[in-house]
């Protein structure tokens, strides 16, 4: 650039002054004016919608989907359009070129003019760019599958709860429903074998939330417990273990001072005349006392308990409930009657460790199938108004 | 009495030529895209401020990373608060910035005598999305961890100085404890050490030049 052009440039700069604005009133309010729009965007963004939950690092979850922080999807969907061999020119070299592009840009950039209508292939080359990555974004948000979403808790009390539901499923055939242990029955290598209680004073005091961890997660190998860790073979996630603890110490612990909004009964009770329905009674009533061993990949007649219709028609002995039929094999069964078949050969007792549950969870069930199974909260309430 | 300190404050400080230097310059007239760049410093100092707050509970290992910032959460009065403003403060910047950088390159304010701070403005591009990298891993939870893994292995990519990049960033072969604690570090020391001083050079050059007038069509 010559010195002419230079005294040109300065030159019109300086005219533009002569008719503008001084910063001080003028433009600052302007700045101050949008700078003051953008907080109350964020913090109109951090109360109504906040941070996504997100599980703790949880490093043997095979299925979790890793995905970048959404300004560098578009770089993320466009190494997809490289073979494995050329991945590094498009990690690498192409976004390298880019950016060196674009810092010494004004260096090659030798066109004097300044409007637009005279920068043609520059306002094209970069209106194409930026296109590119608002599609590449748009199609990598498409095309990404929706991440499985798991349950987060966020206090002591959603811990409790959810720890509650884990230990119903994962512990209770062992350790039982409170933790007192005793003979198992029905458990695969361990038939007979009498286990100590985990709820005692004793227990509470002489472990920490760690150990109990590393118990539930290491399992311990020389008295039968088998791992229930991720990394270590099980099924828990580290936050799931975590959650089975806090659940433990807030209920067993007498030195626990349980928060007040923590749920301490979750199987909601029936009030007289109540009709109890699936939705709200009988689902968290199976997931405490029956889908420990009623789940997939247990020993159950193929009788899987975690949907309506799986309690209505699975397994080998449907029909397992018939409305109002108070010798349905549930009803006989939860009762610790036995169930034969037709020729009169034995197929089944429950509950298989002779323990029957309690009487008002009876009561429930049966005043479930007298009502004829009502699905969903709404059914129940139009069944008992009758 | 308050004219004696004023006073007194002035012949030491000079207000008024403060005032004349900084705030009463003459600008060519500006539109409302011009105040991109203030928006951008603005951001910066939110991020900056709340960011400050983050790190009295926050704990950068992987035993309490998750921990303290569930605590933050559900714990200390207004931590949720904090911690929506600079998460959400992240994205607004990101967005700000490259909007900003828009601006200036359809209206060519990066010609002659503006190059150096065009220069300096996408360095300070490039430092924001590093922020926001580094950021990204230190909440430690699931969608943190895996995307600094595969983040880091882009970086391995590269033939030649693949491997090294790729150590260096994580700080061994696999991002661990130490990936977290060079990354916190990266994101509250160095990149913001770095980002304020670009800063303070990219607000000089435009003083030192004035704000650049749109372009008219004999541009």
């Amino acid at each position: 650039m010559n010195d002419e052009t230079k005294k040109k440039i300065k030159e019109k700069y300086e005219a533009a002054l002569q008719k503008g604005e001084r910063f001080w009133p003028d433009s600052i309010y302007k700045d101050l004016l949008v700078s003051f729009a953008l907080f109350i965007l964020l913090i109109g963004l951090a109360s109504f919608i906040g941070v996504h939950p997100e599980p703790k690092v949880d490093l043997t979850d095979t299925s979790y989907i890793p995905r970048p922080e959404w300004y560098f999807l578009f770089l993320f969907e466009f190494l997809k359009y490289f073979p494995g061999n050329l991945e590094w020119v498009g990690a690498a070299v192409i976004p390298g070129i880019l950016v060196v592009a674009l810092i010494f840009l004004p260096l090659y950039d030798k066109n004097p003019s300044r409007h637009y209508s005279k920068r043609k292939f520059a306002v094209g080359l970069m209106s194409f760019i930026v296109v590119g990555m608002v599609f590449l974004t748009i199609k990598a948000t498409l095309t990404t599958p929706p991440q499985e979403e798991s349950l987060v808790a966020n206090s002591i009390a959603e811990k409790m709860s959810l720890g509650q539901d884990l230990y119903s499923i994962q512990c209770v055939e062992c350790h039982g429903p409170d933790g007192y242990g005793g003979e198992v029955v029905g458990v695969e290598g361990l038939e007979g074998t009498i286990i100590k209680p985990i709820n005692s004073q004793d227990e509470m005091y002489t472990r920490n939330d760690d150990s109990l961890m590393s118990i539930i997660s290491y399992g311990q190998p020389n008295l039968g417990m088998v791992p229930f860790g991720g990394a270590y073979g099980g099924e828990l996630s580290s936050s799931e273990i975590e959650y089975i603890v806090t659940f433990m110490r807030y209920t067993w612990d007498d030195r626990a001072e349980v928060p007040a909004d923590a749920v301490t009964s979750a199987i909601p009770a029936l009030a007289e005349g109540e009709v109890p329905s699936y939705e709200v009674h009988i689902s968290a009533l199976v997931k405490r006392q029956c889908l420990s061993c009623h789940r997939e990949g247990k020993e159950n007649n193929n009788y899987l308990m975690d949907t309506y219709a799986g309690i209505l028609s699975g397994g080998n002995s449907a029909p397992n409930v018939v409305a109002g039929d108070m010798n349905s094999n549930l009803l006989q069964l939860i009762q610790g009657h036995e169930l034969t078949s037709s020729d009169g050969t034995l197929i089944h007792v429950m509950p298989p460790n002779g323990k029957p549950i309690k009487d008002e969870y009876i009561d429930m069930f049966i005043r479930w199938v007298e009502a004829g199974m009502p699905e969903t909260a709404a059914e129940a309430t139009a069944l008992s108004g009758e | 009495m308050w004219k004696k300190i004023y006073i007194w404050l002035d012949e030491r400080l000079g207000f008024d030529d403060m005032y004349k230097m900084l705030l009463d310059r003459p600008e060519p007239h500006g539109n409302w895209w011009n105040t991109l760049g203030s928006a951008s410093l603005f951001l910066f100092i939110m991020q900056g401020v709340t960011g400050i707050f983050l790190t009295v509970y926050y704990t950068p290992s992987p035993d309490h990373a998750y921990d303290s910032v569930q605590y933050i959460m559900n714990g200390v009065a207004f931590g949720w608060l904090i911690r929506g403003i600079h998460h959400w403060g992240a994205t607004l910047m990101v967005l700000v910035v490259f909007i900003h950088m828009l601006r200036v390159f359809f209206s060519a304010s990066y010609k002659y005598p503006r190059e150096l701070t065009w220069m300096v403005g996408s360095l300070l591009f490039l430092l924001t999305l590093g922020m926001g990298f580094t950021g990204y891993l230190l909440p430690f939870n699931q969608r943190a961890y895996w995307a600094t893994v595969v983040g880091t292995n882009i970086g391995g990519v590269v033939p030649g100085v693949g491997p090294f990049i790729l150590k260096a960033l994580r700080g061994g072969t696999d991002v661990s404890a130490l990936t977290l604690s060079r990354f916190f570090s990266i994101h509250i020391w160095m990149l913001p050490a770095t980002l304020a001083g670009s800063i303070g050079l990219h607000l000089y050059l435009i003083m030192r030049h004035g704000e650049s007038a749109h372009p008219t069509l004999d541009d």
